[in-house]
């Protein structure tokens, strides 16, 4: 019994308490509880490992020094065994970025006219835009006779 | 039939954990078998929805093996699954409580289960279980853990992080208010 003249008694909420949750437990399949746990266990570890681990910064420090080594490693050999790039493209001299800032301003003057030169001099011909017009009269001389001979 | 797996010898609860660390899932799966209906009744008790209760159970038993480098024996395994499974019905409250369906107190008084069934159970149980949802947690789970699972105090205080004699407060609160509720 629940009730009496003094209300609950401590023993008979206890019995009540034990008996909480007793059917929903006992219709628990403890087997399928049991596979279902280690079936998750065993799947949490794959995914924990693959793509994070690459993304921890240890593994983008070593990547990055290998890019950085590879990426050098042509440099040195391009420079130390492809010959070096003949054209018609005069040279300018350009400082290292740092030094502009010790330039005057005639120095500055100077390699900006060096850079417009350097344009002015390689003009760019696009296929099909040149023409026995644009070639001028010694130009269109030396072609016929050379047609001729 | 498939063949059933190698049975392991009988163990105490220490060595199944000290095989599990080593890797072994048979010892797994035998804690879960052992500890699995207590957990249920448990969480049943303070307040778990029966649909949610499988995934629930499953949730105490994965987080406390992933966690159980820090299970010092403190208290006993069920002890500590318990209060594992009580932070797991917490989150699941958070959850719920974030979709804002319904209060979150409502959510979590479990209404499955037959009809009959809980006739037969009775309507006192049916309001302990609605009261034990009104208790704040902790007065909840330490009446628990000792109405429903028969723990000590001493136990239920180093599974709590609290003292043998907090819990005995918790113990008392409990009991009046939900005496107070069921008259």
């Amino acid at each position: 019994m629940m009730h009496d003249a003094d209300g609950v008694h401590d023993e008979a909420l206890r019995q009540v308490a034990r008996r909480l949750g007793a059917a929903a437990a006992d219709r628990l399949d403890v087997e399928r509880t049991a596979q279902a746990v280690v079936a998750r266990l065993r799947a949490g570890d794959a995914p924990a490992r693959s793509p994070i681990r690459w993304m921890q910064p240890g593994w983008l420090r070593v990547a990055a020094g290998v890019v950085l080594i590879i990426g050098a490693g042509l440099l040195v050999y391009r420079r130390l065994h492809l010959p070096p790039e003949t054209g018609v493209v005069p040279q300018v001299a350009v400082a290292p970025p740092g030094e502009f800032l010790d330039f005057t301003s005639g120095q500055l003057q100077d390699v900006l006219n060096g850079l417009d030169s350097t344009v002015e001099m390689t003009p760019t011909v696009h296929a099909g835009e040149a023409g026995v017009e644009d070639l001028s009269e010694p130009q269109l001389q030396s072609l016929l006779k050379a047609m001729e001979d | 039939m498939p063949p059933a797996e190698p049975a392991l010898a009988p163990a105490g609860d220490a060595q199944l954990i000290a095989a599990w660390q080593t890797g072994d899932e048979r010892a797994a799966a035998e804690l879960v078998r052992r500890h699995a209906r207590a957990v249920a009744r448990f969480l049943s008790g303070a307040g778990a929805p029966e649909a949610d209760l499988d995934d629930l159970v499953q949730e105490t038993f994965i987080r406390a093996f992933r966690a159980v480098a820090t299970f010092r024996s403190q208290c006993q395994f069920r002890t500590w699954l318990l209060t594992i499974g009580g932070n797991a019905l917490k989150d699941l409250g958070r959850r719920l409580a974030r979709r804002r369906v319904v209060p979150l107190d409502e959510r979590l008084e479990s209404k499955d289960g037959d009809p009959h069934e809980r006739t037969v159970a009775g309507e006192t149980e049916e309001r302990l279980r609605r009261g034990l949802t009104r208790l704040p947690r902790m007065q909840r789970e330490v009446f628990l853990l000792r109405a429903q699972q028969g723990l000590e105090y001493g136990e239920i205080a180093a599974a709590l992080d609290t003292t043998p004699g907090a819990a005995r407060v918790h113990y008392h609160h409990a009991v009046k208010r939900l005496k107070e509720w069921l008259q």
